[in-house]
């Protein structure tokens, strides 16, 4: 009987595993990641390309709450997260690099109010404030 | 006393379900009629993954098509961005870079490797050896690292390879990183062709598909090959830069399963040398065509149709393409080379078989319900 596996097997039991243990350690990230997205609000033009490109129509274009009204006048981008697809073509068409893929991929959540990302952040918002 | 006993009913026939949530089946089910251990007739059902593909590309521009044309296909998604970026090329008349052209055929190997190693993942789990789906997926990582450094994503390159060109150049160190990752296949094909005596008696003699039958039922790719005929776009009408390369195309004559288990390795070594090939010869210069260098929102597709077909890890796959002069195309007919495997073939093959045959016919297909349901 042909056993050809055998020499593999043995060299298998003392060999290190494949994978890593996830939450205390993981594999390097590279540069050019398309992960979730940062926004500068104050280097949009508000010209409205990135809601136009997106394939999913996961980005929407609108007003900032009342009290930034003054401040941002115009429509700024709202990123819903539950629709996009990590394309980054809002990324390549943008022409102030407003919008970029970040390296973050830890996006999964139990409540969906969190999958929005709007143009002025809450936590924004509060330090503002 | 006797001839009064009713005769006993036949109870050896009933019908089996394999899929579409069975594991060993992927999205797919067959009808399987069984008479005792024999298959006496099997009805492929499709439809359980249609996702409608060629309706949404009617409503999309070539470089968001090119996004949608990554979920075409899981195992092989830059194929499939490749026929379609080719076929957006030639109803445009766009002239793509030296260099583009060369990233782009070293993309679409990879990509064929990664795909060969999952049909051995799936076809070493179908027929019960499943150190080997570990090892496959485990080897098949190396390939995702690379697509993660280039790309940007592991699985879906998210229309990586787009009309005009390739969306980034390589970065740094990509060259050095694949010739190890190269290594690593090399590794992962020496596991492949060791001898299983399991694996021999599972799969020698089972499954034969005769040649003409093969023609008949429509079999393009590893299939055909695997029952002795030599065929192959690549070859027979060569795009991008194939004609430069040195490959061959692997025939087996034995047209059984294990004929087209053993097509998918050596295929995976002449995409190895399609690769090393490509990559000493990569020139320098731009990576996308200059009109298309920013993506655009409005891109004018000229009147016309095009049919483009290439050579895909499953066989023949095409994109027919019609404008009528907007910025959408009108019409986008995919043709997925796993709809004449998973249906005539499939069924044809699962006649008179055992069940315990039927996983290993079923995954020595290379089948992926992705491509057929579309």
């Amino acid at each position: 009987m042909k056993l050809g596996i055998l020499p593999k097997l043995l060299q298998n039991l003392f060999s290190k595993p494949m994978t890593v243990r996830f939450p205390h350690e993981s594999i390097p990230i590279p540069d050019g990641y398309r992960g979730e997205h940062a926004y500068d609000i104050d280097k949009c033009i508000s010209c409205g390309l990135c809601a136009k490109i997106c394939p999913n129509r996961a980005i929407e274009m609108v007003e900032a709450s009342n009290e930034y009204k003054e401040k941002y006048p115009k429509t700024y981008p709202k990123i819903d997260l539950g629709k996009c697809c990590f394309c980054g073509l809002c990324e390549d068409i943008c022409s102030k690099d407003a919008i970029k893929l970040t390296k973050n991929f830890f996006l999964s959540t139990f409540d969906d109010s969190n999958m929005v990302r709007y143009p002025i952040s809450k936590l924004e918002e509060q330090r503002n404030s | 006393m006797i001839d009064q006993m009713e005769p006993v009913p036949k109870d050896t026939e009933y019908d089996l379900y394999f899929g579409p949530a069975h594991p060993g089946s992927g999205n797919f089910g067959v009808k399987l009629k069984i008479d005792g251990e024999i298959v006496t007739s099997a009805r492929a059902d499709p439809g359980y993954l249609h996702r409608g593909f060629e309706k949404l590309m009617e409503y999309r521009t070539p470089l968001q098509n090119a996004v949608l044309s990554d979920r075409l296909c899981v195992l092989e998604p830059l194929n499939w961005n490749l026929i379609h970026a080719e076929a957006v090329d030639n109803l445009m008349g766009i002239d793509v870079p030296e260099r583009a052209k060369y990233i782009r055929v070293i993309m679409a190997e990879l990509s064929r490797i990664q795909s060969h190693i999952i049909w051995y993942g799936v076809f070493s789990k179908g027929t019960g050896f499943d150190t080997g789906f570990k090892m496959a997926f485990g080897y098949r990582d190396y390939i995702l690292d690379l697509f993660e450094m280039i790309t940007g994503g592991r699985v879906y390159p998210a229309g990586y390879i787009c009309p005009g060109g390739v969306r980034r150049d390589f970065p740094n160190g990509a060259r050095d990183k694949i010739l190890k990752v190269l290594d690593k296949m090399d590794e992962m094909i020496k596991l492949e062709e060791l001898e299983n005596p399991a694996l021999d008696a599972r799969a020698k003699g089972v499954g034969i598909l005769k040649v003409e039958d093969a023609i008949r039922l429509g079999a393009t790719g590893p299939v055909l090959r695997g029952s002795g005929m030599k065929t192959d776009v690549r070859k027979d009408e060569p795009y991008e830069i194939y004609d430069k390369l040195d490959f061959e195309v692997p025939v087996r004559k034995e047209s059984d399963v294990y004929a087209r288990y053993m097509i998918g390795i050596e295929e995976m070594k002449q995409s190895i040398k399609i690769v090393k090939q490509a990559l000493e010869e990569l020139p320098e210069g731009e990576v996308i065509a200059s009109n298309l260098e920013r993506p655009k929102v409005k891109v004018e597709i000229p009147e016309g149709e095009v049919y483009v077909r290439n050579e895909v890890a499953r066989g023949e796959a095409a994109v027919y393409m019609v404008s009528d002069g907007g910025s959408k195309p009108y019409r986008c007919k995919i043709r997925g080379p796993d709809f004449l495997h998973m249906i005539p073939v499939l069924e044809y093959l699962l006649k008179g078989a055992q069940i315990a045959d039927v996983p290993a016919i079923y995954w020595s297909l290379n089948i992926c319900p992705a491509d057929m349901d579309r």
